[in-house]
């Protein structure tokens, strides 16, 4: 029986990037992915005859352009169409655009707000220069503030010039980002709660907290480190869905040497002498390696795959204190015709970006203070984006599809998560409604709807109570306090397994880094 | 008139500024605006023969050094006996009895939780080893951050060498908890609802947050950490004894003198002058009132634009209101009906909590307010008329300004809903109260001029403590604006009657 | 997509070269013929009319308008008589430019401001302690600016009232073809010249009559392109391309101050603090790190140059815009600043550029390296330091004595402009 030197479990895109990294260094490694699809939460799948859905993941949002230069991945398939545009429509027949064009959003900003129009572009300039610092974070493993080994000190020491060469004025503003509310620190820019509540929620997406929430603002930055033109946004749609995105890694992986493998669910880790040494399938297959990395979340890696019996029991309470808590879920829908905005009607550019449902910072903070108590929002934060209008291979002509992704929907529902299975189509009628005040003809149009609750994330996507992320982001699960504190570099208290998911820094969407990062941890340390 | 040192307000943290600079020697004179000394720890009669020791309640958190400093004993300050034990009734169930006393404290868990009792005493060893370093911190200038600053650079290497000495798992555990939220801190270690609700209270209350909401274990941790005895007769004989001994000092103290802008000159601050006109020349001003009170006090000009702007973004949104009552006969709680308590918590629950906060984020008024009760009069008989009690509450969460604004009807409103919240754990409270006063957050803003009602002189978030507290550029007390200091508890370590910006003030203005 | 100003209509039926720019959001014509030139010479011989609507313009009024303008800019705009226009800039709190324009009182306490960049929100922010009212009527007021020699004549044409005794840099409110306009004298070209403001509804009207009346005069219409090099010639600094407003540089180092911009005349420190006085006053003391200066490219030493590589002289006739390098000689110095404006100066028959230098070469004489690209190779060619303006008529402040006299109240144009 070949013995592998790397196995990574589950094919979601943080394992493929791990294992195309792996591979192409020379090791023999092996995906193996529970679905018949690769990709995790970033996948495409066609559910209804023509229509190609991005089913959970729906923009590429930080995908390092580094990994797709090391891996060559635009060979491999990867295609990103920039968002144009950030629309909020508003209940009163108003809406707001924001353009890659800064003097229309001037003056559409204007019609709300003559100052907060001036002082945009000046916002944009802040955070850019804040992006500046805050990005080596993010494209390096998290400094140890506990370590006295020589490397980690240097890690330290860089992260510290990195502050020493801010300003005065620049470290005051990094430490409200990183301590304050999206919407109080945003308050201290602008005065027009039209402008503040679409720019409010980049702060909570995927996390159980509300606009209002302190240490939600930092994410606003995420916005600002304008990777895919170098200009406006980062955002953008995988062409043919953001399964693409998955399906390139796995053949860069594939053409780097990697087995890639589907339909291959994982029963255990295997842990013998306190050492990981392969894996077990559900149908007794076993596979033997030298490591294990794990790219499915913390949680069920450790409690799951691996057993508490391997684990010393203060690792087993971090883990059992990590925070996941779900709180979004997604409604996919297939339509016959190009949905019609009432405020902004016909096809305009407003329709090749992301629509936010938030139209006031206080429709936001309802949905989440709805939440709280364990229901669904019923005025929910919705982000839609219709993606066959940029990319018309994702649907039949004239036709199309619209994501929706909804906060809140949190995973612990009053009564308990395993009702979500009969709540779930009055989340999905929750949904459309909300969405129709805004498109009028919605329902009539509508072929075909997924709706898909935390529950559903969790049992069909293996994510731990529904979270997108792999567990909350929250100050105290970040950077060397994620997953755990002391186990922030991918490594475990398991010898031979190591970690490369979402759940570990820096975590988030589609970035890929999480793997990237694990795999040049693993080839740096001669772990495998 | 020309003095060493003014100081603007005589609240606790002014008088503690004057009366460290009074021993020191220097010729200080306290400008308070009000007719009466003490700010929002100063007694105020609500009803005939019914007064209140002080808009705050809660004198557990008082610096230990100001008392030696000052020798407050023997200028009258006693500490209280008794502990300082907090009741959280209960609709169903006996309710429970927060006590520093760990017997005391495992009598009252066993019934409910074994396993919350177990907790309870790791809990409190864990604290006990976080205590000396967080108390460190509280009792020290937050950290200077000027660039280039080599005693920066020195006491922030011997703050993290302090840090390091906790040793991995708790200094880890320290920078795990800072950034949670109270909810799910006590959520790791408790079980108890009531124990949990009980706890979280001193992290929430005054700011603009709930339970749930991010950093507030923060909050807990550093109450948790400073709490110890309290003072006797209130806040109220706080003030007393430090108005004593600044007098005593040598301090002039005069009430009625309401400033109306600080004198600059040449870049230095140089005096005040009063509302009525009367100018007062010093070398130093040191200014207790609220940063942004203080701010309109300033001449255009005097103070860096961007510190204004900044100081002008300083968030003080007042959520506490206050409702003082004279009741009749003695407060006693249904679940408990045999004992006295001079403070309770009501609220049984974390989402209790978090259900009295919400509404204020929309300008609403909570249904069932979270209470603060405080009976001084049990121990200090002479506040209330024979036979009755004053009955103090601090209500969370109200806002600055209701929807639609303070009609009769909206404070009307307000008051019901305190007194209906109120009689979910006592009988009859219709027939108690003899008389009532309500204070808004707009009240408290115009009765003792601090700006939006906020009681802490600005909310205790992470981004608005320490060195941000409440600017870099004047964290240590020092403005940019020579001769202008602040000494109140918009500076670190912040709100609440602990006297130590007041003391921290001091010594930084003698370190000149 | 830029908007249409309210002259697009006649604007857009004249430009045959179809070559337009963006301006503030706005449709601009550079050139309405493919050669600016004949625009250019119509402005320094007849008059040119030109569409300036795009220009910001706020009105700010109430009790301590005065006072609050005071406060935000440099310029001591109390001083300000009724009917008078004042240039200046307005700085940030470290005395770094964000923005330069005209303050024109129109009454006690009433000021109409223009700019080049948005700045109404910068204003506001800074009102919070003021009693004053701002009001930004960028929206609907429409600005056509008529420049030249002939533009005396044109105007007064086209006005109800006699124009011939307004001033230098003074303002006053007349009907054109019924509609109620202000005009001020002036301009940006650095030539006898006028600026009408007209509401939105009325601007159509108004631009018939002033080309009706211009029509005799031999007025033509200007685009960009002209006004670029006049403005080059006037020495005019220009927001974006010779300075950048504070408030969008991300260093300081691309950040300016007036003195360095040769603003500093318009810089009023005896008086009370007001924003960014300290940092100037500061600098005012200590002296300035840059210095705007005008240089003449040395034409003897770039005609051999160009010799040298068997070519006759070229150079651009429009205005340039790409910043090139100063060095301190033209041998191997070190870099010294950058002209950030060049042009050839067709009255002056010399290549003149604006250029920010570090004040130690900033004398009038100084010798510098200025750097030419010749057959994409770089060479440096003699350009010594003069005065600005280049171009400096006389007619442009000057007033005819006997409508001084019968029209406006007499008192020397005491406007020191650049």
């Amino acid at each position: 029986m070949t013995r592998w030197d790397a196995i990574i479990v589950g094919g979601g895109h943080n394992g493929l990037v791990c294992a195309a990294y792996l591979a192409r260094a020379g090791r023999k490694v092996l995906v193996l992915e529970r679905r018949h699809v690769l990709g995790g939460a970033a996948v495409s799948e066609e559910l209804y005859p023509g229509f190609t859905f991005s089913v959970c993941s729906y923009v590429v949002s930080l995908l390092r352009p580094w990994i797709i230069r090391d891996l060559d991945l635009t060979r491999f398939g990867l295609q990103i169409i920039p968002l144009d545009c950030s629309f909020s429509p508003l209940p009163d027949g108003r809406s707001l655009a924001r353009w890659s064009d800064a003097e229309a959003t001037r003056r559409e900003i204007a019609a709300f707000s003559q100052r907060d129009a001036e002082r945009y572009p000046e916002f944009g300039k802040t955070m850019a220069q804040m992006a500046r610092f805050v990005k080596p974070l993010i494209d390096s493993p998290a400094p140890d503030p506990w370590s006295l080994k020589p490397r980690n000190l240097a890690d330290l020491w860089r992260t510290a010039g990195r502050m020493r060469e801010m300003n005065d004025e620049q470290r005051r503003i990094l430490t409200k980002m990183m301590t304050m509310s999206a919407a109080d620190f945003l308050d201290e820019w602008f005065e027009s709660d039209v402008l503040k509540a679409p720019m409010s929620v980049s702060g909570i997406i995927g996390t159980y907290l509300g606009v209002r929430s302190p240490g939600t603002a930092y994410v606003l930055l995420h916005h600002y480190m304008g990777e895919i033109d170098g200009a406006f946004r980062s955002w953008g749609f995988s062409k043919g869905g953001t399964g693409q995105v998955s399906e390139a890694i796995a053949a860069a992986a594939r053409h780097y040497g990697a087995d890639v493998r589907t339909e291959t669910p994982i029963e255990k880790i295997l842990v013998r002498d306190g050492r990981a040494s392969g894996v077990v399938l559900e149908n007794g297959d076993v596979f033997d390696a030298r490591i294990v990395v794990s790219g499915v979340d913390p949680r069920l890696t450790f409690l799951g795959l691996v057993g508490s019996e391997h684990l010393p029991d203060e690792f087993v309470t971090q883990i059992e204190r990590y925070k996941l808590r779900g709180s979004s879920g997604k409604v996919n829908l297939a339509v016959d015709r190009l949905p019609e905005f009432a405020c902004r009607p016909g096809d305009g550019p407003h329709m090749r970006g992301d629509v936010a449902i938030a139209p006031s910072v206080a429709y936001l903070e309802r949905a989440y203070d709805e939440a709280k108590y364990g229901a669904f929002s019923k005025r929910p934060y919705l982000n839609v984006v219709i993606p066959s209008v940029v990319d018309p291979s994702v649907a039949p002509p004239g036709k199309h599809v619209i994501s929706c992704f909804v906060q809140y929907a949190p995973y612990n529902l009053a009564g308990g998560a395993d009702r979500w299975p009969e709540q779930r189509e009055a989340f999905g009628d929750t949904v459309v409604d909300t969405l129709a005040e805004y498109i009028p003809g919605l329902k009539e149009s509508i072929l075909f709807r997924q709706v898909l609750t935390p529950w559903d994330l969790e049992q069909d996507f293996g994510l731990t109570e529904g979270n997108i992320f792999h567990g909350e982001l929250s100050l105290e699960q970040l950077a060397f306090q994620r997953p755990a504190p002391g186990w922030a570099h991918y490594r475990t208290p398991v010898d031979g397994l190591w970690m490369c998911g979402s759940g570990t820094h820096p975590g988030g969407g589609i970035m890929g880094a999480s793997g990237a990062l694990a795999a040049r941890t693993l080839l740096g340390t001669k772990a495998v | 008139m020309s003095y060493d040192a003014l100081v603007i307000g005589g609240g606790h943290n002014g008088l503690t500024t004057a009366a460290l600079l009074g021993q020191a020697g220097r010729r200080v004179a306290v400008l308070e605006a009000r007719p009466v000394l003490g700010g929002l720890a100063a007694r105020d009669e609500f009803a005939p023969g019914f007064t209140t020791p002080g808009l705050l309640q809660d004198t557990t958190n008082l610096r230990g050094a100001v008392v030696e400093q000052l020798d407050l004993v023997k200028h009258g300050m006693r500490f209280a006996d008794a502990e300082p034990n907090v009741f959280a009734p209960q609709r169903d169930g006996r309710g429970l009895v927060l006590s520093r006393n760990d017997v005391h404290m495992q009598a009252e868990l066993d019934p409910v939780s074994q396993a919350d009792t177990a907790a309870w005493l790791d809990w409190r060893a864990s604290l006990g080893r976080l205590r000396p370093f967080v108390q460190r911190v509280l009792n020290e200038p937050p950290p200077d951050t000027a660039p280039g600053s080599i005693r920066g650079k020195w006491e922030l290497a011997r703050t993290g060498l302090a840090l390091r000495r906790l040793g991995r798992r708790d200094m880890t555990e320290l920078l795990r908890v800072g950034p949670m939220c109270v909810a799910d801190w006590v959520g790791e270690w408790f079980e108890t609802p009531l124990l949990k609700s009980l706890l979280a209270g001193p992290a929430v209350r005054g700011g603009w947050v709930g339970p749930w909401s991010p950093g507030t274990a923060a909050n807990l941790l550093l109450h948790e950490c400073s709490s110890g005895r309290s003072v006797a007769s209130g806040p109220a004989g706080l003030v007393d004894a430090l108005a004593a001994t600044a007098r005593a000092a040598g301090c002039e103290l005069r009430t009625d003198a309401r400033v109306s802008k600080v004198l600059v000159s040449a870049g230095w601050a140089r005096g005040v002058e009063l509302e009525d006109g009367e100018t007062l020349h010093a070398d130093v001003v040191a200014a207790s009132c609220d940063p942004r009170t203080l701010l309109g006090l300033m001449p255009r000009g005097a103070l860096a634009l961007h510190l204004e702007e900044q100081l002008g973004a300083w968030r003080m949104r007042g959520t506490t209101a206050k409702l003082d009552l004279a009741w009749r006969g003695e407060l006693r709680f249904r679940c408990r009906p045999d004992e006295v308590f001079e403070r309770a918590h009501v609220g049984e629950t974390l989402d209790d909590l978090e259900r009295a906060y919400d509404p204020v984020k929309y300008g609403e008024l909570p249904q069932r307010p979270h209470l603060e009760i405080h009976v001084p009069s049990i121990r200090a008989p002479y506040l209330a008329t024979e036979g009755h009690q004053v009955v103090s509450i601090l209500v969370h969460w109200v806002p600055l300004d209701v929807l639609g604004g303070w009609t009769d009807e909206r404070r009307a409103e307000l008051e019901r809903a305190v007194l209906a919240t109120l009689g979910e754990y006592v009988d009859d409270v219709a027939e108690h109260v003899v008389a009532s006063r309500l204070l808004t957050p707009r009240d408290i803003e115009r009765t003792y001029g601090l700006t939006g009602g906020q009681v802490q002189h600005g909310e205790h978030a992470l981004d608005q403590l320490l060195h941000m507290r409440p600017n870099p550029s004047c964290s240590r007390y020092a403005t940019p604006l020579a001769g202008l200091y602040l000494c109140g508890a918009g500076s670190h370590p912040g709100g609440g009657i602990s006297c130590g910006p007041g003391q921290l003030a001091a010594r930084a203005i003698l370190e000149v | 997509m830029p908007l249409p100003t309210p002259f697009h209509d006649r604007t857009s039926a004249r430009c045959a070269s179809m070559k337009w720019k963006e301006w503030a959001g706005y449709y601009a014509v550079c050139s309405y013929e493919l050669c600016h030139e004949p625009e250019y010479f119509a402005v320094r011989h007849a008059a040119g009319l030109i569409d300036v609507t795009p220009l910001y313009k706020l009105d700010v009024s109430g009790p301590d308008a005065t006072a609050f303008l005071d406060w935000v800019t440099a310029r001591h705009v109390g001083r300000l008589k009724l009917g008078q226009v004042g240039y200046g800039c307005w700085c940030d709190a470290s005395g770094r430019v964000l923005d330069d324009g005209t303050i024109t009182r129109r009454d006690d306490a009433s000021y109409r401001v223009t700019s080049a960049d948005p700045s109404y929100g910068w204003l506001v922010h800074q009102a919070r302690r003021f009693d004053v009212r701002i009001e930004d009527v960028s929206d609907r007021l429409a600005a056509v600016a008529l420049q030249g020699p002939a533009a005396r004549s044109v105007l007064g044409d086209a006005c109800d009232d006699d124009v011939s005794g307004l001033r230098f840099f003074r303002a006053m409110r007349t009907r054109i073809a019924g509609v109620d306009v202000d005009v001020t004298r002036t301009g940006y070209t650095g030539d006898l010249g006028y600026e009408v403001w007209a509401p939105n509804d009325g601007a159509l009207v108004v631009w018939d009559a002033l080309v009706e009346a211009g029509r005799p005069h031999g007025m033509t219409l200007l685009g960009l392109d002209a006004l670029d090099v006049c403005r080059i010639e006037a020495g005019f600094v220009l927001l974006g391309v010779d300075y950048f407003s504070a408030r969008r540089c991300v260093l300081p180092s691309q950040t300016s101050t007036p003195f360095e911009l040769g603003l500093g005349w318009s810089v009023h420190l005896d008086r009370d603090p007001f924003v960014g006085s300290e940092a100037l006053a500061q600098e005012q003391q200590a002296g300035s790190e840059w210095a705007l200066v005008g240089l003449h490219t040395d034409w003897d030493e770039l005609e051999r140059l160009y010799d040298s590589f068997k070519l006759p002289p070229h150079l651009a006739s429009s205005a340039s815009r790409v910043a090139v390098p100063v060095y301190a000689d033209t041998r191997r110095g070190v870099q010294v600043g950058q002209a950030t404006s060049s042009t050839w100066s067709p009255v002056l028959k010399q290549h003149i550029s604006l250029a920010s230098v570090r004040t130690p070469h900033a004398a009038v004489g100084t010798e510098l390296g200025l750097e030419v690209t010749v057959e994409f190779e770089r060479h440096r060619i003699r350009a010594t330091v003069v005065d600005t303006p280049f171009f400096d008529p006389e007619r442009k402040r000057a007033t005819p004595r006997s409508a001084a006299a019968s029209g406006q109240p007499a008192a020397p144009a005491t406007e020191p402009m650049a």
